[in-house]
């Protein structure tokens, strides 16, 4: 946050207030907060604000005070803002120091918010509106959150509105809060002892995972059910996005939604063929599934007398601006390479080089040819459903001759 | 620096990123006299720079193997000559790159081959200089994957000379190789009118 910035928000206020703000003067406040003491900008400023508020006599605070009213979803990071809203979630305190944490929302969207035990606030319930002037926004891992402190006024307000919450498709969720209308379409194992359920949701416009904490009142989802989830929280990592049911709302609905195959199409050559295509073996331990070494050891299961043959292919295809991860299965490696698991099965068995023979057979036949992939992008890497060798176009070729300008250009 | 976004898959940061395999005619790569390294690490990924202004560490060709030599007696390695409808590219594949050792030993030119690999510039102690590609991978194809290579190479370079960018790559590019469009144009022309309808 730059300084100056700072600087005129605070002297604007104090000029509102008709007294003559001494910018040099507030920039040195800051200044010794902020580099000197290391204080956070928005609690500089805040503090600077005051100070200055008290030398002039000046009431802050009050409806005039710092933070114009905003509609929750035009706020942004290091600002000052008074919001009005409807408690949507409210959760356990994970901290002393913290009196509530929970989700406000008004028609425009909706925010996480911790009130500190420090504020003075009226007892909040759920489901009621709220003002609170004077909050501060900042930002956590990308999502947006309220702060209510000791300098905010929280109102409990007289209204008994309906809210009705904006949907969010899939493919535009950002960090923060959202609400969607999903289909459940995959269960996944749990991965923790705290995790109730976790797995993937679809609409129309892509996926997304979900994961929900054992709680009191948590509900596990059906898959192929239809629900419209209000106010979840949205985490991103790593450029992708989850959302965490605890804090939402959960409605069956009747219907049905035409999840997005995540279809991504994607065309190139195949320029690298990974280790571990081919003829593989799996565990047979039941949900394991997993891929045997060449001495028959599962990573968990350890040493598997039996284990099923399968084919995949993992490689790396290229249109020579950018490369993506594909994975192929059984059914797409069979078509592609024109070898069924069964022949690929009996070709190892009855070959010195074993599965390794399989392998380099499936390279000649599709190493640095040209395809098209279609499937489902998971974790940055194309899950291929179906895919086609692509052939020479002699349209392109007269479109590319035009372009060169012919031989005279 | 400059790596495109990445078309429709979101570009993770610090997250290991596969360079692409660039189509380029061997008319181009010839040229190139640039050699560079993205950062000062030991393993910072090693570039060339494209005479049409992009930096490229990986390439994809298609061509005719015409020759295939077997060089060297305790680091014993192949190399090969590669035909395209612009030119010759050399590429070697040593004891490092396994796999495309054992690929070339069973080759027989000449044969259509589809090669992956990392171009590189050499100087001879005679003062010439030479592009080589150091092959990761080198895969008998057929005819049909050398005219989409030509077709997919053609519209690359054409996208090259007609979109420069104004990162850094292009500018660096214009300082060091005095590109003639009009010649580029002409040798994409040659290269695609050896495809038949």
């Amino acid at each position: 946050m730059d300084i100056s910035q700072i600087v005129d928000r605070i002297s604007q206020k104090i000029e509102a207030k008709g007294h003559a703000a001494d910018k040099s003067k507030i920039e040195q406040k800051l200044r010794r907060l902020i580099e000197e003491f290391g204080v956070q900008p928005a609690d500089a400023e805040r503090t600077v604000l005051y100070d200055i508020a008290r030398d002039f006599g000046i009431q802050l605070g009050n409806a005039a005070g710092p933070g114009d009213q905003k509609l929750i979803n035009s706020v942004s990071t290091e600002e000052w803002v008074t919001i009005e809203g409807k408690i949507v979630a409210l959760g356990h305190s994970p901290s002393p120091s913290i009196a509530y944490s929970g989700i406000i929302a008004d028609a425009s969207g909706a925010i996480r918010f911790v009130i500190w035990s420090k504020a003075s606030v009226p007892v909040i319930k759920k489901d009621a509106w709220y003002r609170f002037e004077s909050a501060v926004v900042d930002e956590f891992k990308g999502a947006l959150n309220l702060k209510v402190h000791s300098g905010t006024t929280v109102k409990e307000l007289e209204i008994d509105g309906v809210l009705i919450p904006v949907i969010t498709p899939l493919a535009e969720l950002t960090a923060g809060v959202a609400s969607v209308r999903v289909k459940m379409i995959q269960e996944w194992d749990v991965t923790h002892d705290r995790m109730l359920q976790s797995g993937l949701l679809g609409d129309e416009t892509g996926t997304v995972k979900f994961v929900t904490w054992k709680d009191e009142g948590m509900v596990r989802l059906e898959p192929g059910m239809v629900y419209t989830i209000y106010y979840a929280l949205v985490d991103e990592f790593n450029g992708r996005h989850s959302l965490n049911l605890n804090t939402a709302n959960i409605l069956a609905e009747e219907g049905d939604i035409a999840v997005s195959s995540g279809a991504s199409t994607f065309q190139g050559a195949l320029v690298h063929i990974a280790p571990g295509s081919g003829l593989i073996k799996r565990c047979t331990v039941e949900g394991c599934n997993r891929v045997l070494s060449r001495q028959n050891y599962c990573p968990v299961h350890e040493m598997q007398p039996k284990f099923n043959y399968d084919l995949r292919i993992k490689g790396w295809l290229d249109d020579g601006t950018h490369t993506i991860d594909t994975l192929m299965q059984r059914e797409v490696v069979e078509s592609l390479t024109g070898m069924t698991l069964e022949e690929s099965r009996e070709l190892a068995e009855n070959n010195p080089l074993g599965m390794d023979e399989v392998f380099l057979r499936m390279r000649e036949k599709i190493l640095g040819r040209y395809l098209r992939c279609e499937g489902r992008e998971i974790d940055r890497r194309l899950i291929v459903n179906s895919c086609e060798r692509i052939h020479f176009e002699p349209t392109m070729l007269a479109e590319l001759l035009n372009r060169t300008g012919g031989e005279v250009s | 620096m400059s790596t495109p976004a990445n078309g429709g898959f979101p570009k993770r940061e610090n997250m290991f990123e596969r360079e692409p395999a660039r189509r380029v005619f061997a008319g181009e790569l010839r040229e190139i006299r640039e050699q560079f390294r993205d950062g000062t690490d030991e393993k910072s990924p090693s570039y060339v720079l494209l005479p049409t202004g992009q930096r490229c560490n990986r390439v994809f060709l298609v061509g005719s193997m015409t020759e295939k030599k077997r060089q060297g007696e305790q680091n014993m390695f192949y190399r090969g000559r590669i035909a395209d409808p612009t030119g010759t590219f050399f590429v070697a594949a040593g004891s490092y790159q396994p796999e495309a050792m054992q690929q070339m030993a069973r080759i027989e030119p000449p044969a259509f081959v589809a090669v992956v690999g990392k171009p590189s510039i050499y100087e001879t102690p005679d003062g010439t200089i030479l592009v080589s590609v150091r092959a990761e991978s080198v895969t008998v194809v057929d005819r049909e994957v050398r005219d989409c290579w030509v077709l997919e190479t053609a519209k690359a370079t054409l996208d090259r000379l007609d979109t420069p960018s104004s990162g850094p790559d292009s500018v660096r590019a214009t300082e060091k190789y005095h590109l003639d469009p009009v010649a580029y144009r002409k040798m994409v022309y040659h290269a695609l009118s050896q495809l038949k309808f």
